[in-house]
């Protein structure tokens, strides 16, 4: 801080020494009328940009604007050696004294926030400033003042000059005037953009320095079209006189608006405090929020811990703007914990800054709050909905049950009952022929009997409930097409609930490895961990599995919800699957 | 001459016991049909004198079956089969040229031969 002072102290007396030089050098000029007003009109510009812009930069070091004022005064400073009679140093003036109409539009595009926001943004500066140094100074290579064109009898010679050409001279400045009205258009379309995006509150401050600012570049215009027109050396000079009134203004204009803005803002935390100190009510945050900041999309969501999302107010699932989608996301913590996060238009965050921060911070208190409720209410949500999914799973379960029953046993019992009757029918004549039939029934039988163990076992596990666990598993690895590495598993007896939970896991898990993993083997790891069971079943197969493509995850995700569990898939083409579900297990 | 019948079932495994059945009680099979659709198709093509059809097909279910062969004049006689018990679709006969229904694990051709 101490070394920022210092340095813009020692820019704040080169600006004074400057300033005497310029003053010395434009009452020295020979080539002048009006010697005073000049040097008065151009020292009061310079230091006024000096002046404001060290002043806001020493206030407000994070935002650039003070300091592209300072740069914007000390090269109109520049451009005022130009009126030199020494040769030497007119050249000079000559040859750099654009470079303030660049930095004018640096300023204006980096206003408010004091960086550039978007690529074009940056190439229109860039452009300027190439153009009114590398661009001009082919120009001074032929530009003789005494020349016919410029008829400037008492300027001093231009020490730079290669050959006096006026032609090439007239040429070169219509292509570098073209090059700049483009470029000037260019700034205006960022203005009229940022204008339309801009909401009411932003629109009131930007009023004064974008009306200021494109009077000046107006000016600056009509200014070159004259010189162009060839109107007379006298005339420019009143006009170029005249401007730079108001052109001195417009330091103070974006001094008053910054100022402006921080009042405001200053005024809209007290007003939020004081709300705040009351309890809102729902919706009654966000609103105050919004008008804190001046962005009427402003949305509030909040973080689920647990869940690891956030959530809107209503407390359904949402997801933050990506960066670029013009929309800026500020988290708030509360007591060191992420909270909830404001959603605001990217501008907002442009130009105010920490300021986001700063409101999201003194609403904390009172987000927290909200993030409880809107905790609850995607609890209740999430309850509802799986409900709703239990339900139907329960039912598309009776009714694969009741397909399962008819397709299979019933239909092999069925064949049998036709069997066995005709085997009697045949009995006597056909004995033979009888024996096959008999045959072919007891087939069917035993297939029978075999679908209905299978079709029981899917309904409820008795060896779960009977030998436990280990056991049950030991079952399922033993079944499994692909060998099953029961890597570990509890050997205690763990509530009913939370062992049919795990072993649907396995269940589920190795039928999906079998049908679609195309796995050489899988691993079954069962730990208890800080009050709850993990549950992973890892295979090295294709990967690629999908939560949301079939019911068999879903299902489980609903069942395990029901016993506040979770599950999680990590599946990624070529590097197998591994799914885990983490059950509460105190 | 001995009547001629069309079995319609998606299960080859009844279908296949049925024909046995059928065929060694002197009724002639003329055609299979596994689904409602190909039904209606052989029965146009092969006008078989009984159809065997069970309640519940892939595509639409016996009853409709049933109700369309009627709308076409030309019914051949239908006759219901299904494994669910007589209790459930037994009342359901007499709708829509339907002769009677016979549970699967009791078919034989003396009992079609009662409902005709």
């Amino acid at each position: 801080m101490k070394s920022l002072r210092g340095a813009l102290w020692a820019l704040a007396g080169a600006g004074v020494l400057f300033g005497v030089a310029d003053l010395a050098l434009i009452l020295d000029s020979s080539f002048i009328d009006d010697r005073g007003l000049w040097a008065a009109g151009w020292l009061a510009v310079a230091w006024a940009f000096i002046g404001v812009g060290l002043f806001a930069w020493g206030r407000r070091p994070d935002n650039r604007v003070g300091m592209l004022m300072a740069l914007t005064g000390f090269a109109w400073l520049v451009a005022g050696a130009g009126f030199s009679s020494l040769p030497l140093v007119f050249t000079l003036g000559q040859l750099c004294g654009a470079v303030f109409f660049a930095a004018v539009c640096h300023l204006l595009l980096a206003f408010p926030g004091g960086r550039l926001g978007s690529r074009p943004e940056r190439r229109i500066v860039a452009g300027f400033y190439v153009l009114t140094t590398i661009g001009v100074a082919p120009l001074w290579l032929f530009a003789d003042p005494h020349a016919s064109r410029l008829d400037c009898d008492g300027c001093p010679d231009n020490v730079l000059l290669v050959h006096s050409y006026p032609s090439l001279v007239t040429t070169l400045s219509t292509i570098l005037n073209l090059l700049g009205a483009v470029l000037v258009t260019g700034v205006l379309v960022v203005l009229v953009k940022r204008w339309r995006r801009a909401s009411p509150a932003q629109r009131r401050f930007l009023v004064p320095v974008y009306s200021a600012g494109v009077a000046v570049l107006f000016l600056l215009i009509v200014l070159v079209v004259l010189q162009a027109g060839g109107l007379g050396n006298s005339a420019l000079d009143a006009i170029w006189l005249a401007a730079m009134v108001p052109f001195a203004l417009v330091p103070f204009l974006f001094l008053g608006t910054l100022v402006r803005t921080r009042m405001i803002q200053s005024g809209a935390v007290g007003e939020l405090m004081a709300r705040l100190g009351e309890t809102p009510r729902r919706g009654e945050l966000r609103d105050a929020l919004a008008m804190a900041l001046g962005d009427p999309s402003l949305e509030l969501v909040y973080w689920l811990p647990e869940a690891e999302r956030f959530v809107d107010a209503q407390g359904h699932d949402f997801d933050l703007p990506a960066p670029g989608s013009g929309r800026a996301v500020t988290k708030v913590e509360f007591e060191g914990d992420c909270v909830a996060a404001i959603v605001h238009d990217e501008v907002v965050h442009d130009q105010q800054g920490g300021y986001v921060d700063a409101i999201g911070a003194a609403a904390s208190l009172a987000l927290q709050n909200e993030r409880l409720e809107a905790e609850l209410r995607s609890k209740v949500e999430e309850l509802r909905a799986s409900r709703e999914r239990m339900l139907s799973i329960g039912l598309e379960e009776r009714r694969r049950l009741e397909r399962d029953l008819h397709d299979g046993a019933q239909q092999r019992l069925v064949s049998m009952a036709l069997n066995m009757r005709l085997a009697r029918a045949r009995l006597r004549e056909d004995p033979a022929g009888a024996e096959d039939l008999l045959d072919g029934a007891a087939g069917e039988l035993d297939a029978a009997l075999g679908e209905l163990r299978e079709l029981a076992r899917g309904i409820h596990p008795a060896l779960l409930s009977e030998r436990g666990l280990e056991t049950a598993l030991e079952m399922l690895a033993r079944r499994a097409p692909v060998p099953v590495d029961l890597a570990s598993v509890p050997g205690e007896r763990l509530p009913e609930a939370i062992e049919l939970a795990a072993y649907f896991v396995v269940a589920e898990s190795l039928t999906n490895i079998a049908k679609d993993a195309a796995a050489s083997r899988a691993t079954v790891d069962i730990t208890r961990m800080n009050g709850k069971l993990l549950v992973k079943v890892e295979d090295d197969g294709v990967g690629g599995a999908d939560p949301d493509a079939g019911s068999g995850l879903r299902g489980l995700a609903d069942r395990l919800a029901v016993i506040e569990g979770r599950l999680e898939i990590d599946s990624h083409p070529g590097k197998g699957t591994t799914i885990t579900a983490k059950i509460p297990c105190a | 001459m001995a009547l001629t019948v069309l079995i319609v079932d998606d299960h080859p495994s009844f279908r296949a016991s049925a024909r046995m059945l059928l065929e060694c009680e002197g009724y002639e099979v003329i055609g299979e049909a596994e689904d409602g659709l190909a039904a209606l198709d052989a029965v146009a093509r092969l006008h078989p004198d009984v159809v065997l059809l069970d309640v519940q097909l892939p595509d639409i279910d016996g009853f409709e079956v049933a109700a369309r062969l009627t709308e076409n004049g030309t019914s051949p006689a239908i006759v219901l089969t299904s494994s669910r018990d007589v209790d459930d679709l037994g009342f359901l006969a007499g709708r829509d040229g339907v002769r009677g229904f016979i549970p699967k694990s009791e078919l034989s051709g003396s009992a079609i031969e009662a409902l005709l």
